[in-house]
């Protein structure tokens, strides 16, 4: 836990893993709880709006916060800080959750939206700086795979949870990940197995990983549909074992009894 | 034939990749299998085994570790890099990302 006693975690996994579900879920459990929640989106392809039961902006707010300066390099505008840029360019979610997105990619790539990118770069780096937010609890959302943790884009988190589903690919990504966590400030590895069908399969990972799984989130037939129709499991599978499952994760986060 | 195969992460984009692989290369085909995921898996799909997959040499590891000159020819990184997959097929992973490199 941070000196705060806040829940600061981000979520990492392999793509399809359930880190958006897994991220969106824990944010509105913990906001209908009373926490006041901020949650992070840094895939330029987004996906936690959905899980959260959020509407997404079609161009990235942040894009106005940041200006270029003759040297090229991206800044916060004037009069710009974290706390700020929470406030004006994050979207509303259900449960009072503040969204704060790195904003989608473009058919033209990233380079439109490289303002909006170094902006929350930028403002990631510095929410340890508001004291308003000492006691917000923070959710952050990973793109798949190791990369974003190689370039220091979970300095807020104070533990990571390891999205994992029972398969080879999963397995080895959550390694590869685990081996550049903690560079390069210490960071607390939680295992969260997700799409379990069985307790061989959640042995494995766990025996894999070389960790005892957090929670185990199971397969969930409830959880797919709501997927699949663009709803937030929180809201259109309430009482589902997959939602249940991380309700007990967010205890499992809040009651104090995790080593770091 | 010259194939890329996309979409977002848990869709089966290695499945595919792997098995259209392995069965063009089972029709007679010679299959370059070419990983650019910088978390690469398509080994696995191959059946070249995930333990194997997880410590296959990158392209980019390959130059970086050995002498800094670059191979002239295509042909050249793929019998200087490439591994064999099942069938024949040829796998080349271009680049892994596994440690902190902030820049």
């Amino acid at each position: 836990m941070s000196e705060r006693g806040a829940i600061r975690v981000a979520v990492a996994g392999k793509g399809g893993a359930g880190k958006s579900t897994v991220a969106g879920t824990l944010a509105r459990v913990l906001a209908r709880r009373g926490h006041s929640v901020l949650a992070l989106d840094s895939d330029t392809l987004p996906g936690l709006a959905l899980s959260l039961g959020a509407t997404a902006p079609a161009e990235p707010p942040l894009l106005a916060a940041a200006q270029q300066g003759d040297d090229g390099r991206w800044r916060l505008k004037k009069g710009i800080g974290p706390m700020r840029a929470i406030e004006r360019y994050s979207v509303q979610a259900p449960d009072g959750v503040r969204l704060l997105q790195v904003g989608k990619h473009t058919d033209d790539g990233l380079k439109p939206v490289m303002g909006a990118v170094n902006a929350f770069y930028k403002v990631i780096h510095r929410l340890d700086e508001p004291s308003s937010l000492d006691r917000w609890a923070i959710v952050g959302d990973l793109p798949a795979g190791p990369r974003q943790l190689a370039y220091d884009w979970a300095p807020y988190a104070d533990r990571l949870l390891l999205v994992v589903e029972p398969t080879w690919q999963s397995m080895l990504t959550a390694r590869r990940i685990a081996r550049i966590a903690g560079t390069p400030r210490p960071l607390a590895l939680s295992l969260v197995v997700n799409k379990a069908s069985s307790p061989a399969g959640v042995s494995q990972v766990e025996t894999f990983l070389g960790m005892s799984a957090l929670a185990v989130v199971p397969a969930d037939d409830a959880v797919a549909r709501a997927e699949h129709s663009g709803a937030a499991p929180f809201d259109a599978a309430p009482g589902s074992p997959a939602v249940s499952a991380i309700e007990r994760l967010a205890d499992a986060l809040g009651s104090g009894s995790l080593t770091a | 034939m010259k194939i890329v195969v996309a979409g977002k992460g848990g869709v089966g984009k290695t499945t595919v990749s792997g098995t259209l692989a392995r069965a063009l290369a089972q029709e007679g085909h010679r299959v370059l299998a070419l990983d650019a995921d910088a978390n690469p898996m398509l080994g696995i799909s191959l059946g070249v085994g995930p333990e194997e997959t997880d410590v296959l040499v990158s392209v980019r590891q390959g130059l970086e570790d050995g002498d800094s000159e670059h191979e002239p020819t295509i042909e050249g990184f793929v019998d200087r890099f490439g591994t064999d997959a099942p069938d024949g097929v040829r796998l080349v992973v271009a680049s892994r990302i596994d440690k902190f490199d902030p820049g």
